[in-house]
């Protein structure tokens, strides 16, 4: 009698063997095949087609190298400047209270929601020749801010602007201000107590703000191509090198780069999955 | 002595103790409001704390003494009022500069520093050089008995060496006085008690002056040279705490300590009348009267005396007979209530109606009978005297009771 009534009300999940688990993961590895893991494999077989030898003579064209270069640095200088800025006004929205506080944090994390390529054609509409100020630096100094470095900077401080800061003022609302209280109890300027209390509690959030806007920026295409002027050996960076490669018909060239822009993301990527978990402790 | 007394319970007289020195008070707030947005938060709180004194603020939840704490501290400011630090007035001073030690109620130790750095972060951020810094830390670290975990973390120790730890890092920057935010309250009461006589043992003999702020009777009666008590904002009274138990001032002081019995009654002709038949004489301490006046009358349970139904009981005051309707043991003593009873017209006991409302208040305006509630309290050998059982008669007297307005 009672083995009857357990196999009647026992469902599917009960039973040792559940259907559902090899067929669930089957159907979602499935559907990422042909989307995401081949189109990822496809680069690195092309890349290695030809032996990892040809592989490095292509990669060390200089303009290729360069364009690597150019990426790394003006995603750092980004990255820092908007670590530093995340920091500041993480630590002003969330100190102070003031009249326009909401509005001024979605003004704030506005550039995500805007088309890269609109915050490109912004920047050429402000810095460019005929630009806003443009107009005037082109007329009365000898400063160009357009199709150089310092363009493809902004643009990127542009696009990531509201990474670290997202990651930084949780971490800063989450502080507990006892802690502040009680270094302020203690005799600490507003100086020391940042310095001594706050920052170290904060190393976490930066980290990762810093890792998340890199990963962005380093990436970055829509903005960049408007604003630097594509040209090779100066403005072109990794992504824009990938693009005209491409287009002029050299594949092969184009594969190299692809697949060090690929091994950096995912690196930095990792990097910061790791440090998420490490800071779930 | 009468001096400190006088300067701890009349602030007034703080101008006259600052021209003596010796008798200065440690830190003393006068007329001290603040208001959060339409609430009046803290109304016209003064009291002091003498060289060497501690002093408990005590009240319920939301009566204000935390926000007494952050304004002593500096961490607020109040609406009107002064804070006086060591002579000094410190209203305009900011927090940092005050010179005072705050003991917050989760400790607040800087996680990404080991216990060591915690106590020795008060002399580094005054610029004291290392090398000068390592004997007060080693010294502290003695004195609390934690040398050996100089280099743990705070979450590597417990809550009673954390809050040692936070005491020793206020310490070691010689504050005016010591603030503790209920900080035995995150402890586990095997903890707590203890603790708290350790610490009091440690402040007396380094002669600190501290200010607890708590909710907790028992440690504010065992904590505090004086303790003054808080309720909704106002400061109802301040005094030792066998004065606070034995001579409340006002209902909630003497309902807020320990448990108490409330009866009103009227002021007539030199005696309070409880009902139509139950008068009670008046203690000395009775304030000016006149006729028909509401009174309270408030008594603790170990105040009443309890006799057998036909027998005489030798109490200064006298309710008349009771009938035993609870019996509750708690090892030591024992808790009995007893229902008043009354006569009616005829002469006859009768088992009064219950009435709403306050107890007799409303039994006076009709002259209907007036049924009185109150716990008793006996010790065990008292009990074994006179062994009492739901249902018994019994004889009630009162050994003393309080009279306050009404």
């Amino acid at each position: 009698m009672g083995a009857v009534t357990a196999s009647r009300n026992s469902g599917v999940a009960d039973q040792r063997f559940d259907l559902g688990k090899p067929v669930g993961i089957g159907l979602v590895i499935a559907a990422m095949l042909p989307l995401v893991i081949m189109p990822l494999l496809s680069v690195f077989i092309f890349g290695m087609k030809e032996g990892p030898v040809h592989f490095w003579k292509v990669l060390s064209a200089p303009a290729a190298l360069f364009s690597i270069k150019l990426s790394l640095l003006t995603s750092s200088v980004a990255t820092v400047c908007n670590v530093l800025f995340g920091l500041l006004a993480a630590y002003v929205l969330s100190k102070y209270d003031f009249a326009g506080s909401s509005a001024l944090m979605i003004i704030i994390s506005l550039p995500t929601a805007i088309p890269t390529a609109v915050a490109g054609f912004a920047l050429l509409l402000l810095w460019g020749k005929y630009g806003l100020i443009g107009y005037y630096l082109e007329r009365y100094t000898d400063f160009e801010v357009m199709f150089t470095t310092a363009a493809i900077i902004l643009a990127n401080i542009f696009v990531t602007f509201p990474l670290a800061f997202g990651v930084i003022k949780p971490a800063l609302d989450n502080f507990d201000r006892s802690y502040e209280d009680a270094a302020e109890t203690m005799g600490a300027s507003r100086w020391q107590t940042f310095f001594y209390v706050v920052l170290p509690s904060l190393r976490g959030a930066l980290v990762t703000g810093a890792l998340l806007t890199f990963a962005r920026s380093i990436g970055e295409f829509g903005s960049t191509i408007m604003v630097s002027g594509n040209l090779a050996m100066k403005t072109q960076t990794a992504p824009l090198y990938i693009f005209t490669k491409f287009n002029e018909g050299d594949v092969e060239g184009a594969n190299a780069i692809a697949v060090v822009l690929a091994v950096i993301s995912f690196a930095v990527f990792s990097l910061i999955i790791l440090f998420r978990n490490r800071l779930e402790r | 002595m009468a001096r400190e007394v006088m300067v701890t319970l009349f602030p007034e007289t703080q101008a006259f103790a600052e021209r003596r020195p010796e008798a200065r008070a440690a830190l003393s707030v006068s007329h001290l409001t603040k208001r959060f947005g339409d609430e009046l938060v803290l109304d016209d709180v003064s009291f002091s704390v003498d060289e060497g004194e501690s002093l408990v603020l005590l009240g319920p939840s939301g009566s204000g003494k935390s926000t007494t704490l952050r304004l002593i501290a500096g961490l607020e400011s109040p609406d009107s009022g002064q804070v006086v630090i060591g002579g000094k007035r410190v209203d305009e001073v900011s927090a940092r500069a005050r010179n005072v030690g705050v003991i917050f109620q989760h400790y607040a130790l800087f996680p990404g520093m080991t216990v060591a750095e915690n106590i020795g972060f008060g002399l580094k951020i005054r610029r004291v050089k290392a090398k000068q810094r390592q004997p007060v830390i080693d010294r502290l670290l003695d004195l609390i008995g934690l040398a050996d975990q100089r280099e743990k973390y705070p979450w590597q120790i417990s809550g009673g060496q954390a809050q040692r730890v936070a005491i020793a890092r206020a310490l070691a920057y010689e504050p005016e006085v010591l603030l503790f935010d209920e900080s035995f309250s995150a402890l586990d009461p095997q903890t707590r008690v203890p603790l708290r006589r350790e610490i009091r043992a440690l402040l007396r003999k380094l002669r600190v002056p501290a200010l607890f702020i708590t909710h907790d009777q028992e440690e504010a009666m065992e904590l505090g040279d004086h303790v003054a008590i808080l309720n909704r904002g106002r400061l109802e009274q301040i005094g030792s705490p066998s004065e606070i138990y034995n001579d409340p001032q006002t209902e909630f002081v003497a309902t807020f300590l320990g448990a108490a019995n409330v009866l009103e009654g009227k002021w007539q002709d030199g005696l309070i009348h409880l009902d139509s038949d139950r008068y009670l004489a008046p203690v000395s301490s009775v304030p000016p009267l006149t006729d028909g006046e509401r009174v309270k009358v408030i008594f603790r349970p170990e105040d009443v005396s309890l006799g057998s139904a036909t027998g005489l009981i030798e109490t200064p005051y006298h309710l008349g007979r009771g009938e035993i309707t609870d019996v509750g043991f708690t090892g030591a003593s024992e808790t009995l209530t007893v229902r008043l009873l009354t006569y009616g017209q005829s002469g006859n006991l009768l088992v009064p109606r219950a009435e709403t409302g306050r107890n007799g208040l409303s039994s006076l305006n009709n002259n209907a009978p007036a049924e009185f509630v109150i716990k008793a309290l006996r010790t065990k050998w008292e009990a074994r005297k006179l062994r009492l059982r739901v249902g018994d008669r019994v004889t009630v007297g009162l050994k003393a009771y309080k009279a306050l307005r009404a």
